[in-house]
């Protein structure tokens, strides 16, 4: 909407006259009547003048030949009046008039008195209009931002909401200048136990920045949930930053990922104050210093995400902190200082005296208002007790065979092994098995393709360069397979919980075992053995060529 | 891209994660990403957070990753392995062999 239409038209200055019908008035009308931005109301002084009293006039006039007394009427009029100036040609009907009006104009001598009085009057309305429409815009913005302000916040909390920044073995201390904060403090635990804590702070502060921190924290939060590893992460949000934010604006952020153990720790530092490694003591064991440039800044060819890691000893934490913090003002004018915030943060280590690191953070601070967000948070590295995500079912649902008969050129072509699991994880409760029903899979069908229909030899798989002329000749007698098929079935029965594997083919091959029962570190010779370990009632039927086994979930 | 290969700043660590499905169809990829591992006898780990799916000929390629590197690391870890994942290293004993994490 176009913020002018709400500015009011300059209207002209509204101007009573009331008058006694003498020849002076008439000539003063006349006078009047020639002038532009002037609106003109007239009533005779005996009249009925409440048509003047309602017209909100910005002066009154007053034309009177000789002193006779006012109609109690116009006296009350003129009471309310603030402005009003009596024009008479005698100086005795001027001085009459001079108790009930403010000015006083001489006909026809001081007439220019008037004409300066109305002008100025003119622009003073004017001016006023002006400033009227000024404020109504004004307010009407100021509106239309809170509104949005109200909009973007709502937006923010539910982004948000999924923020674990009650983790409990996490500190934090985070205060914005404003209602939107340029600093990001984020925690999600990954699928594994581990944790990921991202803190950024972009440039400035405010609404502007904060809308950088929407697209970071919806890539955070779904990546955590991927559990991917913190290089793939920093990619990601850099990609998005550098085609998202303007040139003068970034994002510094550290990204750090402990494990489900609490030991090992590996993070990326673009751009944000050197977090510490400081254990129970109080000895700052470790910088985590930034050695990248900042998100936003670099494209993807330059962009380095190499991160680094280390192990974080026992009972150890790591404070994490925007400049905010560094260069917190205090009552004396004074910057906290990177020095002495170190010095603050070793004396208390340990986890329950955070609220006095944050006390005298606050009394440091005194009544000085804060110039920059501010955040802080203190990781614990210890153990996440987070578990690793599971999910219960209720029921198996149904039973179900699933069988696939592949034909050379089929065997050519496709991943039939992949393609079975794509279909079967479609089932929860089978879904939460994948992993090992992959392996089971694979490990019969590649025996039934390399061994019965191929006729490898997996002895060949003795040494490093014989494993690669392996595959080499699989892929090569694959391509010129004419003949041959693999029937794979796959049945599920759900009160037992219990899937049945069989996988026949129709080459000449045995099933091979590779001359070895135990785990050796041969390179070979072990998909038999793991069907072995995992599985019961393993067979091999000579007469249909079939491998079959039962696997319960 | 299935495999991905990165030496931490310091080049003590070398970090090759494998996503999705860790078969012989990365047999090359695998042995050229510990081909070049320096002077510095780096710690190598094997993060194998988004492998969803391995079979037995992935373990021979450990295994002869293992034979391949000898001192020249310092010892392989492998890390962040689903708990299917880790079963099947556990059955193959892989653990007198690797540091699994």
């Amino acid at each position: 909407m176009n913020e002018l239409s709400y500015k009011l038209a300059p209207q002209h200055a509204t101007i009573a006259v009331l008058h006694d019908d003498s020849q002076l008035a008439h000539e003063v009308l006349a006078q009047l009547s020639v002038l532009s931005q002037l609106e003109l109301v007239t009533s005779l002084l005996n009249d009925d003048i409440a048509s003047i009293a309602s017209t909100s006039a910005s002066l009154v006039l007053l034309i009177q030949a000789d002193a006779t007394p006012l109609p109690t009427a116009v006296v009350a009029l003129l009471q309310e009046q603030p402005q009003a100036i009596g024009v008479s040609q005698q100086l005795v009907t001027l001085d009459y008039l001079s108790a009930y009006v403010q000015e006083q104009v001489l006909w026809p001598w001081s007439k220019h008195l008037l004409f300066n009085r109305i002008e100025q009057l003119s622009q003073l309305y004017q001016t006023h209009q002006k400033i009227d429409g000024l404020r109504q815009a004004l307010a009407w913005h100021k509106a239309r931002v809170d509104r949005e302000h109200q909009l973007v916040e709502h937006i923010f909390k539910n982004a948000l909401s999924r923020n674990y920044l009650n983790y409990q073995y996490v500190n934090t201390y985070l205060t914005p200048v404003s209602k939107f904060n340029g600093d990001l403090c984020l925690i999600s635990p990954g699928p594994l136990g581990n944790i990921y804590m991202l803190m950024a702070d972009f440039t400035g502060h405010g609404l502007a920045p904060a809308t950088g921190a929407l697209p970071l924290s919806q890539a955070f939060f779904a990546m955590a949930d991927r559990g991917v590893s913190v290089a793939e992460m920093v990619t990601e949000f850099n990609y998005r930053m550098s085609r998202l934010l303007p040139n003068d604006m970034f994002c510094a952020a550290i990204l750090l990922e402990l494990s489900a153990n609490g030991e090992r720790v590996n993070y990326w530092n673009g751009g944000m104050p050197a977090a510490l490694l400081i254990n129970e003591k109080g000895d700052v064991l470790r910088h985590l210093k930034p050695t990248h440039v900042a998100l936003g800044v670099l494209d993807d060819e330059e962009f380095d995400s190499r991160v680094t890691s280390f192990r974080a000893p026992k009972g150890s934490s790591i404070a994490m902190f925007t400049d905010g913090v560094i260069e917190l003002l205090g009552h004396q004018h004074k910057f906290l200082g990177a020095d002495a915030l170190e010095i603050l943060l070793s004396t208390y280590p340990k986890p329950e005296d955070f609220p006095q690191i944050v006390k005298e953070l606050e009394r440091f601070r005194g009544e000085t208002p804060l110039h920059d967000d501010l955040s802080l948070a203190i990781l614990c590295c210890r153990p996440t007790e987070l578990g690793q995500t599971k999910t219960e079912y209720e029921h198996y649902g149904l039973p179900f065979r699933l069988e696939s008969v592949l034909q050379a050129e089929q065997l050519k072509q496709l991943d039939p092994v992949a393609l079975i699991l794509s279909a079967i994880s479609q089932l929860p409760h089978l879904r939460h098995h994948r992993t090992t029903i992959y392996l089971f899979l694979a490990e019969a069908f590649n025996n039934a393709l390399e061994h019965g229909l191929l006729g490898l030899d997996s002895k060949l798989k003795q040494d490093a360069d014989g494993f690669l002329a392996y595959y080499q000749q699989r892929y090569e007698r694959l391509q010129q397979l004419r003949e041959g098929e693999i029937r794979i079935s796959l049945e599920f029965e759900p009160t037992r919980k219990e899937v049945t594997i069989r996988v026949a083919d129709t080459g000449e091959g045995t099933l091979q075992h590779d001359g070895c029962d135990d785990f050796s570190e041969n390179a070979y010779g072990r998909g038999l053995e793991l069907l072995r370990q995992m599985t019961t009632d393993l067979t091999w039927d000579n007469e249909t060529r079939t491998v079959s086994f039962k696997y319960r979930l | 891209m299935p495999l991905h290969r990165q030496f931490a700043i310091d080049g003590k660590e070398l970090i090759i994660s494998i996503k999705g499905k860790f078969d012989f169809s990365l047999v090359q990829e695998f042995r050229q990403a510990y081909s070049d591992v320096g002077d510095q006898q780096p710690t190598v780990f094997i993060d194998l957070r988004e492998t969803e799916y391995l079979d037995s000929s992935a373990l021979g390629m450990l295994l002869n990753m293992r034979k391949a590197l000898g001192q020249s690391v310092k010892s392989i870890h492998i890390i962040n392995c689903r708990p299917e994942v880790r079963r099947i290293f556990d059955i193959s004993r892989f653990d007198k062999l690797f540091v699994i994490e």
